[in-house]
Parts: structure tokens; sequence; C-alpha cells
């Protein structure tokens, strides 16, 4: 194991560190080290066992083991070297990477570059706060999803899921088609939080109840849960009264945000956006720490694996460059802000030299719209929703279009006029 | 009678909900509700051929690894899905497998193999 | 166990019962701990009113008091003896916070208090109390509302972990000759003329002196058997947790009567609750929590520490304090042997409790004495206990050292927490058998993510080490399973 001279360190082996770290050998890095806390490469895309990725990345519809697969294969070809069982404990701002395994015990080495790509993780209950009583059997839609997937285990039968979003519904089919008997999806927008395909495919197929604007105000159960009461919301999403029903239930699961798991990079001075969560990059993906990069789901929850594994290839080759070039390239210094109904924009900064994607979300769904980027763009959309990442590409030419002196470049979802 | 179905269409996120017009002889005789014209085949589809894709896991058999995570090779009409899974749950996948070995050949008369979603060792 | 013998048991396997076998152990009595619960502490103790030993609450002392009383006798002994559990405890001091000149009158008249009896009353090593100016607060707490004026100063407040307190004396005691029993519940109490008959779920117990240290239970214990001669109050507390990136807001125990308590926990969270000033009865044994309750307890912290967010809590929980006397409020205890029963001896302490169960297992003695115990000294009493292993406080050279002789210490599986197999293993070893135990022993389940990463995993670890099927570990007591079915059982069930 070469941990002297390292030239890019790659920390996860999700999607996102998997494409990092081929785009990285392939742009010319020599040494580039891949770490992982699990006993194997692929990340979550083990227990994705459904289909939908890989449609735009392989023009093809492949289950989540079968994409991961496809760059498992090319890490082991590209000599990339695999640090598995190896959890990173400490990320210092000069690079000095910290981690732990059972082999070499603490290891401690300072690569050239460093790739960000530890992905997130899932809001808890105790995050919610959600009144009532503590038993067993309430669990988080991911990690349900191991133990059915990969362990082999159904938490319960009459299964409550709260939450709309894409895991949520695709639990809500999983778990049917096991036996369960799924009694209700909750959601407190009033709208799904993920694809309409998941809702007609995981929900409509299986005659599975969805209550929009509506929470979940207690749990009950003493040793297991044995019940929730749903009530509807208002405009604020406050519960309204008088509208509350008990569910009886033995599980209930909780697919309600995930978070990008940034304790490494706070550790390293990294400036996080907070409204993603992740760390302010420019267009190659640097942080302010020189040499350090961020793609994938650490940055910006993503719906689509082909875009965590695009984006993260541009951070791979960005920290490929930076190793071999020694230095970092100019970053970005226009600020790309998130105008009329746009939540968030990544990346923050672009330098406007080079061409760059930029990814975004809206606050609120909209149909008929156009995104305008500054005075230089403009893209026409027939339906955005918050759960559908849009991507808008500034090729060279367009940019070219930016007036001398550009300090901020604003983007907006502006309704189009007419019909 | 004629008696019109309304599907929605998952071809983007607009999600139209499209209303089928449908003759005496049950053919689709128009479309109402959809915003563009690829919505017409998504809903067409769904309405003569509904298929999906049918993904799961299969128990293994001497293997350290408990289950394999399978699907099938190409769709399946969706009113066979519950009784796959009543198949699936009697296979047994036994290592050494790879990715894309048949588990359960022609799964229900479905023209369709169940197929290893990924490898499979002891 | 159907029958067995025993001079003196103790009932409950809380902080008090714990500490309680603890000093007993240091005699050569045959004294049994018998605990309903699948580990210690898991009563009031683990959602006490505070995770903290209060050092002295001074401000509520009055020497007539016996709960004050053996506060002040407890809290100097709490150190010594955290460091001879090698627990951790922390002296951080808290301020009592005084929003005008008319609110100044009631910390006057507790210092006013504390000065006149503190030369009486004042065991060694208790600090005096002081008044902080505006500017002082500011600096010592730049985070703390700035509507504050000043402070009352209690350096004597610390804070510990009340659980791994438990855990610890009971580990001491059963070394020391106690005999404990978990997973036993009593579920009757006949009074002879010399001893007593207990009926438990394993079978009967005979012994002479009964010590009802049952938490939340006390009344009910203290009626089969017809010794309740008092009535306990059962006050429902809120508290939340939140998470480690914020515990640095304040580095003091802040208190305002009105609005609660915020506090830095001895692991480095933040922790606020509705303090004892403002309590409100609950229903008896309901650990639920309530919108209402939540919300008044997050503004009334926001009122203290302005940056505190809803956002940052990762765990919010309900505690009880069991107190007699409601209508003069917190004062009063409930340690001594029965009016009416012979040898049974209550002992609940209300609040604070933590920090004066020293003072009671010294006071239970004395009274088992007057009982007419035999005591002589255990001269093979040891009272040290060694810690397992915290990997996450370890210095590189350190962790390297431990990982060297056990490379399960390189596994690590909570990565909130930063906790290892190898501690996960250890904690099984003293007696984990549960996904709490496990969390309460060395803090799987703690972090941020509450357990949906590393649950899993530890799920796994304990179904190795106990020998059972993985869908057999439970989260806690009882029927608390988390997986209810194995591969397709479900499925082929519904066919």
């Amino acid at each position: 194991m070469k941990l002297k001279d390292v030239d890019v360190a790659v920390i996860g082996a999700g999607p996102a560190g998997m494409a990092a770290a081929i785009k990285a050998r392939e742009a010319g890095a020599e040494n580039v080290v891949i770490m992982e806390r699990a006993e194997e490469l692929g990340g979550l895309l083990h227990q994705c066992v459904h289909n939908g990725f890989g449609l735009l990345y392989f023009n093809q519809d492949l289950t989540g083991p079968e994409y991961g697969h496809r760059f498992i294969e090319k890490v082991m070809d590209t000599g990339i070297q695999p640090l598995l069982e190896t959890m990173v404990v400490r990320l210092d701002e000069d690079r000095q990477i910290g981690a732990v395994n059972t082999q070499e015990g603490y290891i401690t080495f300072k690569p050239k570059s460093i790739v960000l790509a530890m992905g997130c993780r899932e809001r808890s209950r105790g995050a919610l706060n959600i009144p009532g009583t503590r038993p067993s059997g309430v669990l988080t839609a991911g990690t349900a999803q191991r133990f059915v997937n990969v362990e082999g285990f159904v938490p319960g039968n009459k299964t409550v899921i709260l939450g709309s979003g894409d895991i949520g519904m695709i639990m809500a089919r999983r778990l049917t088609l096991e036996g369960a008997q799924v009694e209700a999806v909750v959601e407190i927008l009033p709208y799904i939080g993920g694809l309409i395909r998941n809702e007609v495919q995981c929900l409509h197929d299986f005659e599975i109840p969805l209550f929009l604007q509506h929470t979940i105000t207690r749990i009950h159960g003493e040793e297991r849960v044995n019940a929730v009461t749903i009530a509807q919301v208002d405009g604020r999403r406050n519960p309204i009264a008088g509208t509350e029903r008990t569910i009886a239930c033995d599980t209930l699961l909780l697919s309600v945000g995930l978070i990008p798991e940034n304790e490494l990079s706070s550790m390293a001075g990294i400036q996080l956006d907070p409204v993603t969560g992740g760390a302010l990059v420019d267009e190659l993906r640097q942080t302010n720490v020189p040499g350090v990069f961020a793609g994938g789901n650490v940055l910006h929850v993503h719906d689509l694996v082909d875009n965590v594994s695009w984006e993260s290839e541009l951070a791979g080759e960005s920290a490929a460059k930076f190793a071999i070039d020694g230095k970092q390239g100019k970053r970005g210094e226009i600020r790309v802000k998130a105008g009329r109904n746009i939540r968030y924009v990544v990346p923050q900064t672009i330098s406007g030299q080079r061409e760059a994607t930029l990814y975004m979300r809206v606050s609120e769904p909209e149909e008929m719209v156009r995104i305008k980027v500054g005075d230089i763009m403009t893209k026409g959309v027939r339906v955005v929703k918050p759960s559908e990442m849009l991507k808008i590409e500034l090729s060279a030419e367009i940019l070219k279009k930016l007036k001398e002196g550009t300090k901020e470049i604003v983007v907006d979802c502006e309704k189009r006029g007419g019909k | 009678m004629a008696k019109d179905k309304t599907f929605i269409c998952v071809g983007c996120p607009l999600g139209c909900e499209v209303t089928l017009t449908i003759n005496d002889k049950g053919d689709v005789v128009g479309f109402a509700g959809n915003k563009c014209k690829e919505g017409e085949k998504y809903v067409l589809e769904e309405y003569t051929n509904p298929v999906r894709t049918l993904t799961a896991t299969v128990l293994t058999e001497g293997s350290s690894q408990p289950l394999l995570a399978v699907r099938t090779s190409k769709p399946i009409l969706k009113t066979k899905l519950v009784q796959s899974m009543a198949i699936i749950a009697g296979a047994r996948a036994k290592p050494p497998l790879k990715m894309g070995d048949v588990i359960v050949p022609n799964l229900l008369d479905t023209g369709a193999d169940l197929v290893a979603s990924s490898d499979l060792s002891s | 166990m159907s029958q067995i013998e025993t001079e003196v048991l103790i009932i409950g396997g809380g902080v008090g019962g714990a500490a309680i076998a603890r000093e007993l152990s240091k005699y050569k009595v045959d004294a049994t701990l018998v605990e309903k619960g699948v580990d210690f502490g898991q009563g009031i103790t683990k959602c006490s009113s505070t995770i903290m030993c209060q050092g002295a609450n001074v401000l509520e002392f009055r020497p007539e008091y016996h709960n004050s009383r053996l506060v002040w006798a407890g809290m100097p002994l709490m150190e010594p003896l955290c460091r001879e559990l090698d627990i951790p405890f922390k002296k951080i001091g808290s301020l009592e916070l005084v929003e005008n000149q008319a609110g100044m009158g009631h910390p006057e008249k507790m210092m006013r208090r504390f000065n006149e009896w503190s030369g009486k009353y004042r065991p060694a090593g208790i600090e005096p109390l002081q008044f902080i100016d505006r500017e002082t607060l500011r600096s010592w707490e730049p985070n703390v509302n700035k509507k504050f004026i000043g402070a009352l100063y209690d350096p004597n407040i610390a804070i510990n972990d009340p659980v791994r307190l438990t855990i610890a004396l009971a580990e001491n005691a059963r070394r020391n000759g106690v005999n404990t029993l978990l997973e036993t519940e009593v579920l009757g109490i006949s009074a002879g003329t010399d001893e007593f008959e207990v009926q438990t779920n394993n079978g009967s117990i005979r012994c002479r002196y009964i010590i009802n240290a049952a938490g939340e239970y006390v009344g009910k214990l203290a009626q089969m058997v017809n010794a309740d001669d008092f009535v306990l109050y059962p006050a429902k507390l809120y508290q939340a947790v939140l998470d480690k990136k914020v515990g640095g807001l304040i580095n003091h125990l802040v208190i305002a009567t009105e609005n609660g308590m915020v506090t830095p926990t001895i692991h480095g969270n933040l922790f606020f609750g509705i303090s004892p000033g403002s309590q409100r009865l609950g229903k008896a044994h309901d650990h639920s929590t309530d919108k209402k309750l939540a919300d008044t307890a997050l503004r009334h912290a926001q009122t203290l520490v302005p940056d505190i967010s809803a956002g940052d809590i990762i765990n919010s929980f309900v505690g009880f304090i069991v107190f007699r006397n409601f209508e003069i409020g917190w004062h009063e205890c409930t340690v001594g042997v029965s009016r009416w029963v012979p040898r049974f001896i209550n002992a609940s302490i209300g609040y604070p409790g933590i920090c004066a169960t020293p003072a009671v297992g010294k006071e239970m003695i004395e009274i088992l004495s007057q009982q007419g115990l035999q005591l002589e000294e255990n001269p093979k009493f040891d009272p040290y206990q060694k810690a397992m292993p915290d990997f996450s406080e370890l210095s590189d050279e350190e962790k390297k050292k431990l990982i060297a002789q056990d490379p399960r210490y390189g596994h690590v599986v909570c990565r909130c927490e930063t906790v290892t197999e190898g501690e996960i293993v250890e904690a099984i070893k003293r007696g984990a058998k549960t996904l709490d135990g496990v969390k309460f022993r060395c803090r799987p389940g703690m972090g941020r993510c509450q357990g949906g990463f590393c649950g899993p995993r530890v799920t796994k670890i304990l179904a190795r080490e106990l020998g059972i099927p993985e869908e057999e570990v439970t989260k806690k007591d009882g029927e608390s399973r988390n997986l209810l079915y194995k591969g397709k059982e479900l499925l082929e069930a519904q066919q």
C-alpha cells in the first residue's frame, strides 16, 4: 500500500468516489487511492436493487448493482488502490488525512489533492422531533432498505411511510412485493417529493394510499410501534385540529430528507453552503481549501446517479490536474446567485473562463417557465419541480457574452407569458 | 358501451392525466389532457401493454451473502408482478454466479428471464 | 432462579439502587439487587432531569430538609467516586441568569442564605457563590441572550454521564460481592415477622431487609406491603439533545427559572430542558413527548441562548422527577425506614437525585445498622473500576497501540461518534444485551444519524456475540425487536 506520494485521495467509494477516481487516473494522476469504510466498493448502490439507473449515462435501464458493477470493474482495471474497511476520521486544513483500519491501525498521509465523496445521511426521527413514545420498529427508509435488500429481513408487516421522496415510494413498493401491507404514505407538502414515475409505479400500481398535506403527529407503542396518528396540515405546515386519524401499524419508515455528510469537510475548514449543506465550489468543483474538491451527494443531494457520476468526474479530473500541476487553477470569482424560485445553484462561483454546467433546484413547482441565467442565456422548460434537478450547460461561447468585470450572475425561474 | 380510461403519463415531470376515449370495439379513438404528443404514446402503451421491470432479491444457498439482487431481463405485464414474487420466494441462488446469469428462465411464461443483477460468490 | 435467600434486597437498578449496592459491598453483607429492565439505569436515571450531576442545589438548600442535607453530603463525594469508577466528570459551574433589578431579589436571597448557612453546613470542597456582572457574563458567555444583566455563579455544578455512572456502580458492586439480577421484576411482597417473601417473575426471594429504590415505581412497591406512608408526584420534564457542532455555544450551565436550562454535556453535545421550576404533573409512567411541551421548551431555550435552532436537535425525550409534597415544592425526599413496616426502607431522592446518591448509600448503611443489620467490613473491597476504552478520545499513538492489540478497534462502526467494533464487543462483554444497552455504554446511536447507519451493524455484532439470530436482537426491553420477519417468511405467509 503506497501511501507516500499519493496524487489523488478520494474519500468514499460510492458512485461519486468511483467516478472521480477513474477520471483522475484517466486525466493522468499516477497514484490514486480510494478510501471506503465498507468492505467493498459501490457504496449504497448495492442496496438499490431497483432499476432506473444509467438511463442518461449509459442509455440503459440498469439496477443499482448493475450500474455500480461497471464502475467497480473500471476501478479494478485502472490501477486505483482501494483502501477498504478504512474510515477517515480526520481531515486537516493542509490536506493531512487520518484514517483507521484493522490492518494498519491508524494511518496518516498527505495526498497532493483530495476528492470528497462521502455522500449523505438520512434525517432521523429525533431530528424531526415527532411527539410520542420511543418504540422499536421506527426506521429510516435507507436503513430499512439495507435490511430488506442486503441483510435479508423485513422489518414488519403493517407499515406507514412518512415522506414521499423517491426512497420512500420505492420502499413502499419493495415492502409490498415482499408481502408487507403498506397502509399509507404521508407527505407534508401538497405534492410528492419524488418522480411521477415512482408515484405511478410504486403507489398507484399497488393501491397504496397517499396522504398529501398530512404529517404524523404522534407515534404510539411502548416496546414496538403499534400505531401512528396523522393529521392534515395548513399552509404553514401546522396540524389542523380535528383532522387527526390513527392508523394501526407495526412499522414506521421515515423518508424525510437527506443531509450531506460534511463532518470531515468542517474539520478541514471547508466553507459550506447553508442551503445545500455541502461545500461552496466553483465550476471545477474546487472548495476554498487548495487541492480539495467535492462531488456527488456530499456536495448537494442529487436525484439521478448519472449526474452524480458526471459531476464527480469533473471533481476527479480537477483533482488530478491540481496534483500534476501542483497548483490551484484560477478559482471562480463570479458569484452565481439563486434568484426567483431557485432554491440553489451549484457551483456557487464560476470563473467565466471555461465552460460550466449549472445544477439547480427550484423551490416551488411551476409550469411554463423560463430559466434565465443573468443576461447570457435562457432556457424554456415546460415544468419544474423541486424534486427534479435541472441542468443548464454554459458553453465557452455563451460565457463570452459576460460583460467585463461581472461580479455576479443571478439565475431566475420566470413565468413565460401567454399560454 | 365505450368506457373511457384515465392514466397518468410518466414521460416528464408534468404527469398529465390523460383520458383515453375507447370505442365499442375496444380501440382507442381519442386522447384528452396530454400537453404534448409524447404523452399519447406513453398512455397508449400503458393501456394496451402495461409492463414493468421487476426487481427483487432471491435467498442464497452456500454463500455468506444472504441475498442476491435480481431483475427481469425485460419488462413484464404488471399483472404478473405479485405472482412472480411467489416464484421468487421459492427460488434459491447458488454461487458462483455472474451478473446476468439466469436464475429463473421464462418467468411465468412472460418470455423474460429472472437474472442476477450482481455477482454471487461463496 | 426459583428461590433465593439474601439478607438485604435492593429493588431497582437505577443510580440510587446501584449506589446503595456499591456502598453495601464495602461490608460483608449478603446483598442482592434486582432490576426489572434488561440493563441498569434505564428508568428515571437515563432520562434524568439533567444529564449531569448537579453538584450543589444550593439555591434550594434548607438545613431542615433531609433532601438538602443528603445533597450537600453527597456533593463532595461525587468527583472522587467518579475517579474511582473511571467515569468522566467535569465541573463547569452554573449561571442563574438575572434579567433586571427586580429579578435580583431571588438570587440575592439565595446568596444570603448560602452565606448564612455555609459556615455551619458547608462541607469541605464547596466553593462560595458569587455574583457576576453584565460585562463578565458577556465575556464568559458571548452567546447567552444579551438581555441578561448578570448572573449568580455557582462554581460547584458539574456534569457527568448518569447511565455510565449507574452501570459502573452496579458492576463495582457485583465485583465486590453483590448479586445483581437483571430482567427480574418484583410482582408481590409479603411481610412476615422476621423476613419478607418477595415474588418476582423469576421465582421468589426471601430477605430480611428491603431497600425500595424503584424510581417511578417506589410508590407501587411500597403499596405491595402497605409501607406507603407518603404520596409521590411524577413531574414530567422535556429534554432535548443538540448536535455536537453547537456544543460549544456555552461553557457553563445556564438557567433562568422561567426559562429552563441549557447546558453542555460531558460528551460535547448541547442539552436543554424545562427546569424543575416550571414543572407540570405528568401522567404516571407516560414517557411520550408532546408537541406543546417540545415547542415550549425550545422557546425557553432560545430565550437563554438565541442561536439554538430546532434544526440542531438530534433527539428529545421525557424525564420524570418523582417527588414528594407538591405543595411545598422540591425540597423533600423519601429516604428512610417505613413508619409502618420495619426493615422496609424507601429510597426515593427526587431532585436533584444523582449527586445525592453517594450520601444516600452511606445513610442506608446507618439505617440498616439501626434496624439491626450486622455490618462487618469487607477487606476484599476494591473501589476501582476501569472504564472501557473510548476510541474517539484517544491520541493517534494510543489509537495505533489499541488497534495493534485488538484489530477490532480498527473497525469504526458508528461514524457519527467514532465508535469501533472493539468497544461494542467490550460493551456486550460487560453486560449490554440490546441496542440501547450498547448505546448507553459506548454511544452508537447517540450521534446525529441516531443509529441509521450503525443500527444494522450493531445488530449483527450483538447477534454474533450473544449467539442469537439477528432478528431476535431487541432495541430495549420486552418485544422491542426491529426485525419481525426473516427472509421470505412474510411473503410465504401471505400466499
